[in-house]
């Protein structure tokens, strides 16, 4: 097993124990002998035909063209298209203060929108050396566990859609709406929540969130259970998900694939666990894994992480500290509201944070975080002022979308829409 | 095919295992609403169209033109231009917001220090004249009907909390009779 867990990992951590009743892992080299048998490379004698899949078609989530030359039904040689939702998020960003970027942010990936805004403003916060206070920290694991929740069911209900049924579809977004419902009560906007804020969050909890949230909470596993009744066990899920779409640690690296592909291939890599942000390090939750590196064991490790979020949100709730929710860091941060109405320095601070601007030093700084969909890296160079020189988001479904190639070669091109879907790539995250 | 099989077919209990869970839901409270009939009601942060804010007691608007909504709007959406008033305060001659340009960020509502421009529940913005997305002063005043209620309780200096003033929507016209559900 040693040859799985690869030394890649930031920190060795005990994978050992497993209940003895589950199946053997196989190592390195058994899954890169079972990945070459089920991708049948045929000799290239027979006619290629050409054909686009995209940039319209409902299974590739989004405007992402893939051109395939197909023999017969597999797929011999695939080309995806990237960029055709290309917005110039990170021109945009060195003509903005460092708080104006939070909103663009959002537009990342929509589907964990605070989970964004959480990367940028740690990288931020890394750069000008705002310290944090505890309340906000914990504030910003609870939303960003709320967004991996809220990400991770609509990729199950878009994932078994892409695979012939459309009721799941429907009682996925069932349950999607208790979260959103929340992030509505605490961000106030469903989808684009620019919460974070440099220093802290935007808004401290509101009456009645916490009550609700662990409502939430306590009925979101039965649910999950729910998922894994009605998937887990079905015969048709299974046929089209195991053994398909092999991916091994090794093509994970090569290709930069991180999340829960990574994780579905055996190795324990988890930014919340490798390097701690927020207020993971004070949290005991368990990193999800997997060790059969395909579509199967991906759905298998995203359910993980599931109920461990539910179980990081529980243990932020009960450990609540009081406090201020956003640094009181007069030339980094924005005041907190009911301070500027009251207070005369914090409007100060008010006037100074939005005509200045927060004051960065030179330098640059790279911060990564555990994005539900992998590893969100952002690369900020500042010249000194209010406004970055250059800022780079390494966002997870650009590298997602461009494995494709290693991926689906060989696979025949109906499983092409389970592998995609198993990756878990959206548009806004990827084309930027 | 076993005996067993054979009755179960013929009883049909597969359909019947799954009618039932079918059936369950018959009993529980659904969880969609009929939108132009009834809404759900939206929290009090939700971020809808802006408004402007008057003083409940003078009726005097509240914004003293500081320019800071403008300045951290990123996307460039509000446009002021401020005069004095023979008393010596500062008010805006124009206050226009393009809403076509407006991303529902939230930070103009966040930076205000007068707690004057506030983010209302309204979202029902379609039209069928691009004019009406440019509000001017005047629209964006007659938006404080929509504004959350709890925006009247944040208190202003030391001054008491001057409790619901003028908060309360009145008729909202064609949408008057559409029901709002609460979550």
């Amino acid at each position: 097993m040693s040859d799985v867990i690869d030394s890649g990992t930031a920190q060795a951590r005990d994978v050992d124990a497993t209940p003895s009743d589950a199946p053997p892992r196989p190592t390195l080299e058994q899954l890169k002998e079972r990945k070459a048998r089920t991708r049948q490379r045929l000799e290239t004698g027979g006619d290629i035909m050409t054909i686009s899949m995209g940039p319209q078609h409902p299974s590739t989530h989004g405007v992402f063209q893939m051109v395939l030359d197909l023999d017969g039904e597999v797929i011999v040689d695939l080309r995806p298209e990237i960029g055709n939702l290309h917005r110039g998020v990170e021109k945009l960003c060195e003509h903005r203060t460092y708080h104006q970027i939070i909103p663009l942010t959002d537009r990342l990936d929509y589907n964990s929108a605070f989970a964004m805004n959480h990367g940028f403003c740690e990288a931020a916060e890394k750069l000008m050396g705002v310290e944090v206070p505890a309340r906000a920290r914990y504030i910003r694991t609870i939303a960003h566990e709320l967004s991996r929740l809220a990400n991770h069911i609509l990729w199950l209900g878009v994932h078994i859609m892409d695979l012939g049924t459309q009721t799941f579809f429907v009682i996925c977004f069932r349950d999607r709406e208790y979260l959103l419902d929340l992030f509505e009560m605490l961000t106030g906007a469903r989808l684009t929540h620019s919460f974070a804020r440099i220093g802290g969050v935007a808004k401290d909890l509101p009456d009645g969130f916490e009550q609700r949230c662990r409502k939430v909470i306590e009925f979101l596993p039965k649910r999950i259970a729910e998922y894994e009744r009605i998937v887990k066990h079905n015969r048709i899920y299974y046929k089209r998900a195991k053994d398909v779409g092999i991916f091994t640690s090794e093509d994970c690296y090569a290709w930069r694939v991180t999340g829960p592909t990574l994780r579905a291939a055996g190795v324990a890599r988890d930014l919340r666990k490798d390097e701690p942000y927020a207020a993971y390090d004070e949290i005991d939750f368990e990193v999800a894994v997997e060790y059969n590196a395909d579509v199967y064991d991906r759905f298998l490790v995203r359910m993980t992480e599931m109920r461990e979020s539910c179980k990081i949100i529980r243990q932020c709730l009960d450990g609540l500290p009081d406090g201020p929710y956003v640094a009181r860091d007069a030339a980094h941060s924005l005041p907190m509201k009911r301070d500027v109405l009251r207070d005369s320095a914090a409007m100060i601070q008010d006037f100074y944070q939005v005509f200045r601007g927060p004051q960065a030093p030179k330098g640059e700084v790279y911060r990564a975080v555990e994005v539900p969909k992998g590893e969100m890296g952002v690369y900020i160079r500042s010249e000194g002022g209010a406004k970055p020189a250059r800022v780079r988001f390494t966002t997870p479904s650009f590298y997602h979308g461009q494995a494709m190639p290693a991926l689906a070669v060989g696979e025949m091109v109906s499983d092409l829409v389970a592998i995609f879907a198993s990756v878990d790539v959206v548009l806004g995250d990827s084309d930027k | 095919m076993g005996l067993i099989d054979v009755i179960k077919k013929g009883v049909f209990v597969d359909i019947l295992r799954g009618m039932s869970v079918t059936g369950t839901y018959f009993a529980v409270d659904k969880m969609t609403v009929e939108y132009p009939k009834e809404k759900l009601q939206t929290y009090p942060r939700f971020r809808g169209v802006q408004a402007l804010l008057a003083d409940p007691e003078t009726g005097e608007i509240k914004c003293v033109a500081c320019m800071l909504c403008a300045t951290v709007c990123p996307s460039q959406c509000i446009s002021i231009m401020g005069e004095q008033t023979p008393e010596g305060h500062s008010r805006p001659a124009t206050f226009d917001l393009d809403l076509s340009r407006c991303i529902f960020c939230g930070l103009c509502e966040e930076v205000c220090p007068e707690a004057a421009i506030v983010m209302t529940r309204h979202y029902e913005l379609s039209t069928f004249d691009k004019d009406d997305f440019c509000l001017n002063k005047e629209k964006l005043l007659a938006n404080q009907v929509y504004a959350h209620k709890e925006l009247y309780r944040q208190p202003v200096g030391n001054v008491a909390p001057s409790g619901a003033a003028a908060g309360e929507p009145g008729g909202v016209g064609d949408r008057a009779d559409a029901k709002e559900v609460q979550r």
